[in-house]
């Protein structure tokens, strides 16, 4: 317990030291980066003078270190800023439309637009982990546990091509052969859990060939492991061996890979892939938002997928201890 | 006669491969095990007796494949048996045990749950708690300590000594009618085999197993075996009970065997005498503490004390021997004296100067004359450079020599060690172990080194690679006045190579002197417990029942207060639990740690000191 106790301790503070860092970076690129966000949030047709009194107002004018502060108390308030673009009613209300209307306030508050986004990308990323899951999971096993055979052919076959395949390229096919083709299925946007289907196809076709590849690559390593053999010598059955020891121990090194790789290939496929379903996640959010320099959106945004990251790695990192005692972090 | 057998091993064939190219690594091999009886099978590496006791439990794979024979088991043949049927006996009646216990568990989980999942495969209506039960039982009848804690530790936690006794309750957990060890106290320190053999004829005789005992030393054959059999590249050629097998072998091969256990205190020949020269490497009071992190505990670490204040001097061209258990800290200490790491606190002083206090060229130069030699002869030479450019290779780093000077220097040096210079271009590739290991000592010995630390550098080598080796160190010593310190495990070697010798527990010497008094007449309890536990086919001085040696060292994070011994001292005093003893000298020179006088210890046994006496008339009278 004790051990726990200080791996979380350490780890979370760490990740929070790592969670600033990257926030203040991005925060001070975006703030460099060309475009002046009030030209933006009041359009084209604004004068000079409100500009500045605008710019004033929300603080834009001081330096970035204090600025980047003051975000960071409005964060401990639970307040993310508002979006420099969309209304309180949902829809984009661009300065241009109505460059006299809607002052910033009654713009739609950035945490309530993730709120909303976040149980669609989360709904779509369970589907296609699952998915990728319920192919890969089973040919990975079979093809590690045989060194030669058809599953290892397979595996290494669908593979290689599915890892071919671009996902925007997928993507396309997909809807026009399921959809508008032949109408089975609906593609663009969201109505209703059907919507998911195809976006879901996308995704895990991204992952499987990798999730094949690791899985067999560890569960291979662990049948050659002494164990393996030795365990059915000392009377218990290669099944038992396989799904009680060998699966225990190509876990950890699994872990690993999704940790660090396959976490990353997940975001961002789902970005790609919201985008082109128009599938109202967070991707699709935040691509929006890049087109539009929606700036408090993109940088919420980044925070929380760090955020994310660093305690997505900190859960696996502590599962490989708790499965295997010999490892240290 | 048949019925009374338990295993019956007729015309056994195996090869290597198939058709042409097929190699036969066991052909015609014949034996019998009757119930309740020990058959030894001897045999040296590479004659094929891994493979012959793992087809005893059908566990041949391809590319290997048994060619002809037969396995009986009471009445049936194991090797035509449905996989089914093999697997009902396999791990019930009969057991098996592998030369390597730290590998042969899953090492994500503990031992205990492992055994105890084991037993309840085989009997699925055992109540949890009860299978629980027997294992910690059994874990307690193998002299596991706290049995119960340690049923909930993983096997990396386990040394490997414990490890192999959990791998023997592992084995007799389902109360097997044969057990197949193979090789299994190879890997052991000597005082841990002796506690594993005493142990598997404990056991034995109260459950009644028979056992295949499979060893390549025949010091540990004789102790457990009734009757041995001999192994030579895949064939038996000979077959006696244990007794007389000793004394009237019959089969060269079997004669030869027998002559090549070295011996420790008969027909040793002399040995090396300590000399007057001045002392080429001195240490002082050396210590060394490691810390590693407590995992019960809160930001806590453990202090590590694998070296406690080491003193000792060794002189030129003399030979210097540390032996101890593992974990006794003869390699920290070997770490310490080659530089790969600094002591915390003493001095390590060569020819007089602190190495502590060089810095750049000096110290270049004083590392160029101190030359380690590790045990593994085979990942330390680079197979993609030729012989004489890896032997160059210290001269060039050193900048010593260039062009042809260069080769010449190589060339000598090969020539000394024993390799001809004509594999100077040649690759590593090919090169047998002992050739290798001439290999690295001819790249110490380029930069004319004047002290050798031989790390556990023989051990990997057979008994004959040993000797030509051993022979090898003596001529250069002669020549070139070295000085080696000879970390070792390996007492027969010691014996035959080290004029002085100080033994090591618990990261302090607790007896140094010369050869003679440490093999003779040590006065310290623990050398008499080391030399009481080898294995050899020669009576001992000191008998294992005197210096009855159970468990194992403490952790070094745990050191008992007084004598860092008296936990396993079998002569403990009231002093021992509060004062630590210091290493007082004795006559002769002999220094040793101990509160007890020499008198008080067992006198040594006097079969084997009658013999140890040169004097003809005593050997008459026996
Ligand atoms: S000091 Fe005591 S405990 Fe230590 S070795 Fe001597 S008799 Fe044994």
């Amino acid at each position: 317990m004790a051990f726990a106790l200080e791996f979380f301790l350490r780890r979370i503070s760490q990740g929070v030291l790592i969670v600033l860092a990257v926030a203040f970076v991005i925060f001070t690129l975006l703030r460099i980066a060309p475009g002046d966000p009030i030209r933006i949030i009041l359009g084209p047709m604004a004068t000079p003078s409100a500009m500045e009194e605008t710019a004033e107002r929300l603080g834009l004018r001081d330096p970035i270190p204090m600025q980047f502060l003051r975000y960071l108390g409005d964060i401990a308030k639970g307040d993310f800023g508002n979006s420099f673009i969309r209304g309180k009613q949902g829809g984009t209300t661009g300065g241009s439309q109505d460059a006299a209307g809607s002052p910033p306030v009654e713009r739609a508050p950035v945490i309530e637009l993730i709120a909303k986004a976040l149980p669609y990308t989360l709904l779509l990323a369970a589907c296609g982990f699952l998915l990728a899951c319920l192919v890969s999971i089973p040919l990975g096993i079979m093809a590690g546990v045989k060194n030669s055979g058809w599953p290892q052919k397979v595996a290494l076959y669908l593979s290689s091509l599915l890892v071919s395949l671009p996902n925007v390229w997928v993507g396309i096919v997909l809807i026009y052969l399921l959809s508008a083709r032949t109408g089975w299925l609906p593609a663009i946007g969201y109505q209703h859990i059907g919507y998911v289907i195809i976006p879901a196809i996308v995704v895990a076709v991204e992952l499987a060939p990798v999730m094949i590849r690791s899985i067999s690559v560890a569960v291979a390593t662990n049948v050659q492991d002494p164990f393996y053999e030795i365990g059915q010598v000392r009377g218990l059955s290669a099944r038992t061996m396989l799904f009680r020891h060998v699966l225990r121990n190509a876990a950890v090194p699994l872990l690993n890979s999704f940790g660090a790789q396959m976490i990353g290939m997940l975001l961002g496929g789902l970005f790609v892939v919201e985008y082109i379903f128009s599938f109202p996640g967070i991707g699709l959010l935040t691509i929006n938002a890049v087109f539009q320099r929606d700036f408090p959106v993109i940088q919420t945004v980044a925070i929380f997928a760090s955020t994310v990251l660093v305690f997505i790695n900190i859960a696996v990192d502590f599962a490989s201890t708790t499965i295997d005692r010999r490892l240290k972090f | 006669m048949a019925a009374e057998l338990l295993l019956k091993v007729e015309n056994l064939s195996i090869s290597l491969g198939s058709g042409e190219a097929a190699r036969t690594l066991i052909s015609n091999v014949a034996f019998e095990v009757r119930p309740k009886s020990v058959l030894g099978i001897i045999g040296e590496s590479g004659s094929g007796k891994t493979l012959l006791s793992r087809a005893l439990v059908n566990w041949v794979r391809p590319p290997l494949r048994v060619t002809s024979g037969r396995v009986i088991y009471q009445g049936r043949d194991l090797l035509e048996l449905p996989e089914a049927d093999m697997a009902r006996l396999r791990g019930r009646e009969i057991a098996y045990i592998g030369a390597n216990p730290t590998t042969a568990l899953d090492p994500t989980m503990p031992v205990g749950h492992q055994i105890e999942e084991k037993l309840r495969t085989i009997e699925p209506d055992l109540p949890r708690r009860e299978a629980r039960q027997r294992v910690i039982d059994l874990l307690d009848a193998v002299r596991i300590p706290s049995a119960r804690s340690r049923f909930d530790e993983y096997p990396f936690q386990f040394s490997g000594g414990m490890m192999q006794r959990a791998m023997i309750v592992d084995a007799l957990i389902s109360k097997p009618k044969l057990l197949v060890a193979d090789n299994i106290t190879q890997p052991l320190d000597v005082t841990v085999a002796a506690q594993i053999l005493r142990l598997l004829r404990d056991l034995q005789r109260d459950f009644g197993t028979s056992i295949v005992f499979v060893s390549s030393s025949f010091g540990t054959i004789v102790e457990v075996a009734d009757e041995v059999v001999v192994l030579d590249k895949g064939t038996i050629v000979e077959a006696q009970d244990t007794g007389s097998i000793q004394k009237n072998p019959v089969h060269p091969y079997t004669k030869e065997l027998l002559a090549k256990v070295p011996r420790l205190w008969h027909d040793v020949g002399s040995v090396p005498e300590t000399n007057a020269e001045p002392v080429v490497l001195s240490v002082r009071d050396v210590a060394k503490t490691y810390e590693v992190k407590d995992r019960a505990s809160l930001f806590r670490k453990n202090r590590v004390q694998a070296v406690r204040g080491v003193s000792f001097d060794v002189r030129r061209g003399e030979s210097l021997g540390l032996i101890g258990e593992s974990g006794c800290g003869k390699s920290t200490l070997s770490r310490l004296l080659s530089s790969l790491e600094s002591p915390d606190r003493g001095a390590i002083e060569v020819n007089g100067v602190d190495v502590a206090t060089l810095r750049g060229d000096a110290l270049l130069s004083m590392r160029r004359r101190f030359q380690l030699l590790l045990q593994d002869p085979y990942n330390s030479i680079p197979s993609h450079v030729s012989i004489g450019a890896t032997i160059a290779e210290p001269l060039r780093i050193h900048r010593l020599a260039t062009g042809q000077q260069l080769r010449e220097r190589v060339c000598e040096v090969m020539r000394e060690v024993g390799l001809p210079p004509d594999l100077y271009d040649a690759l590593p590739v090919g090169l047998s172990a002992g050739q290798r290991q001439r290999v690295n000592i001819a790249r110490a010995m380029v930069l004319e080194p004047s002290v050798l630390i031989l790390d556990e550098t023989l051990s990997a080598l057979d008994q004959v690679e040993q000797a030509k080796l051993l022979d090898l160190f003596d001529s250069l010593q002669r020549k070139h006045g070295i000085t080696y310190l000879y970390i070792s495990h390996d007492l027969a070697m010691v014996r035959r190579a080290c004029a002085r010798i100080a033994v090591m527990y618990l990261g302090k010497i607790v007896e140094i002197g010369d050869n003679e008094t440490i093999f003779d007449a040590p006065a310290h309890p623990y050398t008499r417990t080391l030399l009481s536990s080898v294995s050899t086919v020669e009576a001992k001085p000191f008998l294992p029942r005197d210096y009855l040696l159970e468990g194992e060292p403490p952790d070094p994070i745990h050191i008992p207060g007084g004598c860092s011994f008296r936990s396993r001292c079998p002569f403990v005093i009231d002093t021992c639990r509060t004062v630590e003893p210091t290493l007082s000298i004795k006559a002769g020179g002999t220094a040793t740690a101990c509160h007890l006088d020499v008198d008080r210890l067992p006198a040594p046994s006097i079969l084997a000191k009658a013999r140890i006496g040169a004097a003809p008339k005593r050997m008459d009278s026996l």
